[in-house]
């Protein structure tokens, strides 16, 4: 039975681990400009459906799929900050960026849909099959691969917040971002920095799940709703709660799975976010936050 | 009246009767076209359905059209029911207000399926279904709803009776999606194998956003030793249970004793797909290619020219949806109503799955449209007989 704990535990931190690279991007664009993004799922395909073709182009190199995957994840943020969201925001109306992620995120369904067609793609990677055995215990080579590009994404994604000038100014347009342009920091220019590393990682994400999830142009929406319910978890716009909260997740997935049933693993989830709305609206570590009064 | 009144005076008569004679072609023309809806998923984790069910459907209409029917043409208007029982009802209320169908063929899912049958029956038009399996769909019957494929009882019933029987099987572990079909399913096999002496280890379901099996494959090895692996899912899912289970060294493809055993549900190309964790893996199909019935050798031959491709099962049962009904029509059925009473008394049409002949149910009895395949270690098939 000790295995079987032990392997679930492992289970959870691998899908946990990807919950973590998706929410990340939510969770940041939402610490910067208090917004949620409906077109991240989108981004999370679209670089899953990147990494496949470039990893297939280059005769099974999974490492420049998920490169590709990460610059057109950020070229896409870029792209839709730069011609839909920016010129929307300017219109000081909170509403029509939110409906806009929305009409965003059903373009590029659809678009994938056109183009790439509804039948599922088996995305195998070199990593997929191969399976590492130890006193009970199995790991394929994609799950190890997992929880290291994750841990050094999100790695680096801390130190950029914590320790370089961007990062901290990133940071200050987060808390109050009429103090932080007083300060002289350009709001605009950090909101797009936001919406590229978001969508950047948004799209290694989709690199990372692509092997994992059922590929097909809707196979973002499956991960978002989780992700959603981790970032609300985490603490809205709070990179260290979105990681606790993406493994907590992860883990009770999997150890509903062994000890209850896997059709209850949503009811297991979300029971868990309404009890964290209830007792601690804030989530696990509440962000910092200028008050409007 | 001069003589060039006169002319004009005839000219414009003659322009007049022309538009109505016109229009009176029009309205014959439009009067002998047989109306299909076709209420198939095209979107969401269904969509394969929809997309191989199309191209069944535009080759049976390319080659019913050249000559037509006992005078009738047929006409064919898709709408997008996504697999799901509230996008089915909005797709069907479409079809029924705006394209005024004779007879709708579809859905793939059950649940979809059940959802649309109340408002079929409302509308007084057929539902010519192939695809879905819930025993609920013919069970008490319903005068509007025909089925083509196997129910889920006939499916479940047969297929645990050969797990027992042939495959040796004593000991099963259920797996499939919490739907309608999915349920109705494994119940079904878990009651029959049960009271042929087999026993269930775990009976285990799984929403549809379910990505990552790696958890349920790890419960599935914890359970000792298993025999057959029932599995119950669309081909998404379907691809990363085996390959998990392979992973888990559960299944034959991963080294272990256990047989995966599959559905219609799955497309032809998921062994492919999934790999050497499908070898070992036994499944049931609504189409044998190896079939040597000249309807099926015409129909391969002709998929091909079309699409340079093989034919999968849902091309084939969809191929088929549509000749069932140019055969209706051929014994002289012309709309709705007729078209009902004419699947009710069809005798052995022979199609590219098997042969339809329908119950007071209105379910397909014949068992000829199932077929078993074991995947080999080259991904081939080889028949179960």
């Amino acid at each position: 039975m000790l295995t079987v704990i032990l392997q679930q535990g492992i289970n959870g931190v691998v899908v946990g681990s990807l919950y973590v690279l998706v929410a990340l991007g939510l969770t940041l664009i939402y610490g910067v400009l208090v917004q949620i993004n409906f077109a991240h799922a989108d981004i999370v395909t679209l670089g899953a459906f990147t990494a496949y073709f470039v990893t297939h182009l280059f005769s099974g190199n999974y490492f420049a799929g998920i490169a590709a995957a990460l610059i057109v994840g950020a070229i896409l943020g870029w792209l839709v900050n730069a011609v839909i969201f920016a010129p929307l925001r300017e219109r000081a109306n909170e509403l029509l960026p939110l409906i806009a992620t929305i009409g965003v995120s059903i373009t590029l369904q659809n678009v994938m849909l056109v183009l790439l067609g509804p039948i599922p793609y088996a995305f195998d990677t070199p990593y997929s099959n191969n399976v590492i055995r130890f006193g009970g215990i199995f790991l394929t080579m994609q799950s190890v691969l997992i929880i290291m590009m994750s841990t050094i994404a999100i790695g680096l994604l801390y130190a950029f917040m914590k320790f370089t000038i961007l990062g901290k100014a990133l940071r200050a347009v987060s808390q109050d971002r009429e103090t932080a342009a007083l300060m002289g920091i350009n709001p605009n220019q950090l909101i797009m920095l936001a919406f590229v590393i978001a969508s950047a990682l948004a799209g290694m994400s989709g690199a990372m799940l692509g092997p994992v999830l059922v590929l097909t142009p809707f196979a973002g929406t499956t991960v978002i709703v989780k992700a959603f319910a981790i970032v609300i978890i985490g603490g809205f716009g709070n990179v260290e709660g979105t990681i606790i909260a993406g493994l907590i997740v992860g883990l009770i997935e999997s150890y509903t799975t062994q000890f209850l049933d896997p059709g209850l693993i949503d009811i297991v989830v979300f029971a868990l976010l309404l009890l964290m709305l209830a007792v601690r609206p804030t989530g696990l570590i509440a962000e910092k936050r200028e008050e409007n009064v | 009246m001069t003589k060039r009144t006169f002319r004009t005076l005839l000219m414009s008569a003659g322009l007049v009767g022309g538009i109505f004679a016109g229009s009176a072609t029009a309205v014959l023309a439009a009067d002998k076209t047989i109306k299909i809806g076709a209420l198939f998923p095209m979107s969401g984790p269904g969509s394969y359905f929809g997309a191989q069910d199309k191209q069944g459907v535009e080759l049976a209409l390319e080659q019913l059209n050249k000559a037509g029917v006992n005078g009738f043409k047929f006409e064919v208007k898709y709408e997008d029911s996504a697999c799901g029982p509230l996008p089915a009802t909005q797709a069907v209320k479409r079809l029924l207000d705006q394209f005024k169908p004779d007879v709708v063929i579809g859905e793939e899912c059950s649940d979809a399926t059940l959802a649309v049958m109340p408002i079929m029956e409302q509308a007084k038009v057929p539902l010519l279904n192939a695809g879905s399996s819930a025993i609920k769909i013919t069970d008490p019957g319903n005068p509007w709803t025909f089925r083509i494929m196997p129910n889920e009882v006939m499916q479940g019933v047969d297929i645990a009776t050969k797990a027992y029987k042939q495959l040796n099987a004593r000991t099963a572990v259920l797996l499939h999606e919490n739907t309608n079909a999915g349920i109705g399913n494994a119940n079904v096999f878990a009651e029959t194998f049960t009271k042929l002496g087999g026993k269930i280890l775990a009976d285990i379901g799984f929403g549809r956003d379910v990505n990552d099996f790696t958890s349920i494959a790890t419960r599935v090895a914890s359970l000792g030793k298993i025999d057959v692996i029932p599995t119950y899912t669309l081909e998404g899912q379907g691809l990363k249970i085996t390959q998990a289970l392979a992973q888990a060294g559960v299944v034959k493809g991963g080294g272990g004793q256990a047989i995966q055993l599959g559905t219609i549900w799955l497309p032809f190309g998921f062994e492919q797909k999934a790999g050497k964790a499908a070898v070992g893996y036994i499944r049931i199909v609504q189409f044998d290619p190896t079939d040597q019935r000249d309807v099926v050798r015409k129909f391969i031959e002709a998929f091909k020219a079309k699409y340079n491709q093989d034919p999968t099962h849902l091309n084939a049962h969809a191929y088929d949806q549509v000749m069932l009904i140019a055969d209706v029509v051929r014994r002289g059925a012309k709309d709705a109503q007729s078209i009902r009473v004419g699947l009710a008394a069809t005798k052995n049409f022979s199609g590219v799955t098997g042969s339809v002949e329908f119950d007071k149910t209105n379910q397909n009895t014949k068992m000829d449209t199932i077929h078993y395949m074991e995947t080999q270690p080259d991904l081939s098939w080889k028949a179960v007989k």
